[in-house]
This record gives structure tokens, sequence and C-alpha cells, in this order.
């Protein structure tokens, strides 16, 4: 077994069938590459194929996802048979910082573990807060009231054989003046943390080095490269900057970026990293091709360094 | 029929499945580009999705609710404003559907969100000067069955909870002069002729939506249907298909994508096997001026379908 195994956070948005059984028939439909993107079957081919063989849940696909496969355990079970297991799935923990909104980010925290639990999964990485515009700067007690929340679904998590992890946007309400307050305000044994590598980054935290501090509590990572760290406050601030309006690409496939990747990958040596990475393709304009380039740096690049 | 008033819907371009490089569906760029495409295709009105996904997502590119307007342009006039130096004279409707929100077992839930964020969608079309709010009053029943296994007795139920809530948004929208117009798509608890108890239980100034795909693939002439209910259509979709749903698609968790056929449900306009020309004719002769609206739902090539549905009009033009 590898120290280091791979899966894909899924960013495929809606795949609207389970399976094509007729690929030839809807080829000649239209004669376009629609069929190669719109079944499960075939998405979770290329990532077998590719040798990621793990895949990451996005929260949003569940209305659709769960109807066409009939429960979580049905998807796990088909994901299963073409090598692939569900590692987890990401949250998003709305208003934690706000008292007000207390019951609501536990009741939600509570059901996306309960989901994370009928696929089987072991990973929650979640994103402490809403984004930073219109809701930041937070207060002391703002930030402490989310550690609070993340405690109290961290314990629950954890009661489930699941491990929560922050996981901080660059835009969000939590931002480079209090990401590591709320890591450290947080109970170790409880919650984790999952580096989204650009994130962090564009955040304005040197990758290295937040690794260095913080290896004992990383539980997995969002590994992707960037050309965009250190972004200033007009641009975390902003309303709504994930997606940019002139199609500016903040995420990279890594080795398409600027990060020291390489570097990372020596300090996961050092610290004898062990468990699952989801690569996440966030922002790609062919999410297989950008499957395909990645594999290639994981082999010739990075697993080289320590796997 | 003057094919210069028919409007073309925003629903074209597929914002929720998968592609190469649907992400650009996201930025602004992309839609601002489209505007001036959309009127060299010789279309000066649309009509658009009403969708709070992009609000929960922070996709603000995505200009298909007041959250996203607002963000990018101030508000409607401005955005307005926009559309017209770009060739886009008026938004004739906005559509709402509210299969995002069933989605769990808890049918107060659904009522409670359809009723919150189909009234947003109905300030939003009054905003941006839309004749009307095209509404499907039921989510697809497949998805329906998934979280109440137990629907087919329940359905009394069902008709009574939509009839008060599509009635609270039909006084909104008399005060706010845009006309509810109810779609009864093929796979919805209320389709084909089921709408007709729904749209008579509320207020008259509620119409029809004829959606001719949606009739054709739920074994229902088109043509029959608008000669009967002339009097109470609101607004029409000349949209096409080639589908027949021969295993109940309809009951299924999604029937836009019928499981195990290439066809999906809509082609685009002038491609599949409804008799558009004579639907356009028909209603020439029933003296039908309200809004008539192209959709090429489900397109797999948005730009190839809007000169697709040109090249149809201008063979319906006198």
């Amino acid at each position: 077994m590898p120290n280091i195994r791979y899966a894909n956070m899924s960013h495929w948005k809606t795949i609207p069938y389970k399976q094509i059984d007729n690929f030839r028939e809807f080829y000649y439909e239209d004669k376009t590459n629609t069929a190669y993107y719109s079944d499960w079957d075939t998405i979770l081919k290329y990532q077998s194929a590719l040798g990621f063989n793990g895949i990451e849940i996005a929260p949003w696909d569940l209305a659709d996802l769960v109807p066409l496969f009939g429960s979580a355990e049905n998807f796990a079970a088909f994901a299963k048979d073409r090598g692939v297991e569900v590692i987890g799935m990401f949250h998003g923990a709305h208003a934690s910082h706000d008292p007000a909104h207390y019951d609501e980010a536990i009741r939600a925290g509570r059901e996306a573990v309960d989901t994370i639990a009928k696929f089987g999964g072991q990973y929650m990485n979640t994103c402490p807060t809403q984004n930073y515009c219109g809701t930041g700067p937070l207060s002391r007690e703002e930030v402490q009231q989310c550690a609070k929340v993340m405690n109290e679904i961290g314990a629950y998590a954890t009661d489930h054989g699941i491990k929560i992890g922050l996981h901080n946007e660059f835009f969000c309400a939590i931002n480079l003046p209090n990401h590591r307050e709320l890591i450290e305000s947080t109970d170790p044994k409880l919650v984790h943390y999952c580096i989204d590598t650009a994130q962090i980054a564009i955040m304005g935290e040197d990758l290295c080095t937040f690794y260095s501090d913080y290896h004992d509590r990383i539980s997995t990572f969002h590994l992707k490269d960037t050309a965009s760290a250190g972004q200033p406050d007009s641009v975390r601030y902003a309303q709504d900057p994930e997606i940019t309006d002139d199609g500016k690409r903040w995420f990279w496939e890594p080795g398409m970026g600027q990060l020291d990747l390489k570097g990372l990958y020596r300090l996961l040596k050092k610290h004898e990293f062990k468990g699952w990475m989801s690569v996440e393709y966030d922002g790609s304009p062919d999410l297989l091709a950008s499957m395909a380039l990645t594999r290639h740096y994981l082999d010739n690049e990075l697993r080289p360094i320590y796997d | 029929m003057n094919t210069e008033a028919i409007a073309i819907s925003l629903d074209l371009i597929n914002r929720h499945y998968q592609e190469p490089n649907r992400n650009r569906y996201e930025s602004r760029y992309f839609w601002e580009e489209l505007y001036p495409l959309i009127a060299a295709a010789g279309f000066s009105t649309i009509e658009m999705p009403y969708e709070p996904v992009w609000q929960f997502g922070g996709r603000t590119g995505v200009p298909f609710n007041e959250y996203c307007v607002n963000a990018k342009y101030e508000n409607a006039a401005n955005y307005r404003a926009f559309l017209k130096d770009n060739g886009i004279e008026a938004v004739t409707g906005i559509t709402f559907d509210p299969n995002l929100f069933m989605r769990n077992d808890e049918i107060d839930f659904f009522f409670g969100a359809t009723g919150h964020f189909g009234s947003q969608a109905l300030s939003h079309a009054a905003e941006m000067g839309a004749d009307y709010l095209a509404i499907s009053p039921s989510a697809y029943y497949g998805r329906v069955a998934q979280y109440h296994p137990d629907i087919d007795n329940r359905m009394e139920e069902f008709a009574e909870r939509t009839i008060k809530m599509l009635g609270t948004l039909a006084e909104k929208a008399g005060e706010l002069g845009v006309t509810l117009v109810l779609r009864n798509e093929y796979w919805s608890l209320f389709a084909g002729e089921r709408i007709i108890p729904i749209a008579d239980a509320l207020q008259d100034g509620v119409k029809l939506d004829v959606d001719t795909a949606s009739l054709f693939v739920g074994g229902i002439s088109p043509e029959s249907f608008i000669a009967s209910n002339i009097a109470r259509i609101g607004s029409v979709h000349l949209t096409d298909t080639d589908f027949v749903d021969k295993g109940e698609t309809w009951k299924t968790p999604n029937p836009e994508f019928p499981s195990g056929q290439a066809t999906q449900v809509y082609r685009d306009p002038g491609t599949g096997s409804v008799d558009l020309a004579g639907i356009a004719g028909l209603l020439d002769r029933l003296d039908y001026n309200g809004p008539v609206i192209c959709s090429a739902r489900q397109t797999r090539d948005p730009f190839r379908a809007l000169l697709r549905t040109r090249a149809l009009l201008k063979t319906l033009s006198i």
C-alpha cells in the first residue's frame, strides 16, 4: 500500500446518466463528445484508469445524484465495482460564526456526517463560514463561535468514524487575519485540517511553512496549483471572487502553476504523511485532460519524492 | 406569424450538465459575449430562467436571479439597458421550476422554498419588465417519489398545497402586472391536462403555458390542446422532440435524460417531429397574439441551436 492514495474531488457538475449502454447510438445522435462526459460509469472508468481510486462527493450534486442511484449506498457500490471508493464529502458550514445560527449549523453538519457515513466515506472537508464579503471582518467572539461549532460537529463526526478537516477558501470570512486563530481554537482531537494548497496560498499563507507548522493536524489535501498566490484584500474580500468576470483561472493542474509542490512532498516525506489526497480541478475547462496531466506530474515529479 | 416578435429562451445554455468547458457559463464574459450573438441570430427578445442556485453558489456571472443581476449591474434597470445596448430589446418572460427544492422528505420545506423563491422570481420578472412568469408547479414526479414514495396516494394533498402556494403567487403577480402561467411538463405531477383543475382553482388571471414538445411526449396533440384552451393560454413555447416515452420515463428521477436512450427529450427546434409550422399557423388562425418563445433546452450546441432556430423561423415567415 502506498503512503498516499489519490482521489478526485468531484467537479463534474451534474452527470445525467448512470450508465450509457448504447454508446455508439449515443454518439451518432449528434456526433459530438457528449457521450464521453454524460454517465457515471464512464467518469469512474477515467478515474480508475488514471489511478484515482477515490472520489470526494460534492454536496451540491446530492439532489441529483441520490435520486439517480436511489441511495448513497447504491452509488458507493456502483463506484466500488469500477475500482473507486467514496472517501468523503465537502461541506459548507454556513453561518457557523453566528450564535443565532448555532442549531442550524450543527444540524446541517450532523446531516452531512450522516450522509458521508451512508456513502462509506471517512472525511468531511469543512469550510468554516461563508464568503468574507457581506460577513467579514469577524470579531474575536465570532471566530470563537465558529470554533465552537467546528468542535461540536467534529465530536459528532469522530463518534461516527469520520474526520472533519477545516478547509479554507481564499475568499472566506475566516481569512488571513484569523485563519490560524481558528485552527488553534479548535480541539485537535476532534477537528483536523484539509490543506487546499492553492486556496491557502492565494489567501496569503506560504504552503510549505503552513504545512510545517500544522503537519500534525492535517487529515487530507485538496491538491492543486496556482499562479496567483498572495492576493490582496481587495480581491479576497470582493463579492464572489472565485468565478472571475474575465475567465481568469485561480487554479491550475499540479505543475502548471507556481506553488512549491516538490517542497511540499519533501515535507510530506519528512513527516511521513499517510492517507488520501484529493486532487481538485475546479475551474478546469477539461476535467479529463486535467486528470491525465495530473497523473503524469504525480508519477514523474512528485511521487518519486515521496509516495 | 410575426417571427420577429418570437423570443429565444436562454435555457439553451445548459448550466447544470457536464461538458468540456462548461465552467465558462459561470463567468460574466461568456454572457456578455452571448447577447450580441443572440441579436445577430435575429432575436431581439429573450426569456430567462430564474435559478436561485447561482445565488447560493456565489456564481454571480450567471444572470439568472436578482442577486446576480444586482451584483454585476447594481440593479435591473442597468442590466436591461446593457441588454438593449447589445441588441436585446426586452425580456419577454422568466421561468421558474422547483426541482432544486425537492431534496428531502419535508413537504413544508419544498412548498416553503418554492413559494419563497417563486415570489422572488415574480419580483425579478416585474423588474425586468417581463410579461409573464412561467412556473412549473411540480418537481419531477420521479424526484418527488424518491422522497415521498407514497405520492400516488397523496396527490390530493400535493394538489391542495400547490394550489395554495400558487394562489399566493398569483395574487402577487396581479399586483405586479405580471401574468402567472403554469407549465405542464410531461414529467410533472400535473402533466398535460392534469394542469387544468389546478388552473381552474386559481384566480382568473392565471394562464396556461403551452410546451409543444412536452404535450407531444405526453401523448397529447399540441394542436388540440391549443384549440381547446386558446382563451386561457398565456405563453407558447415552440419546443421540439423526437422522444417517445415507451417505458414510463416520466416517472424516473431524471426524466429529461431518458435512461437507455440516446435521444433526449428536447431537440433543437426544427430537428424533431413536432409540427411547429402547423402550430404556428394554428396560433395565427386563432388570433393568438401573446408571447411565443423558442426553446432549445438540452441542446448539445447552443450556437448551432440559435441558428437552427432562426432557420426554422425563416420558414414560418410570411
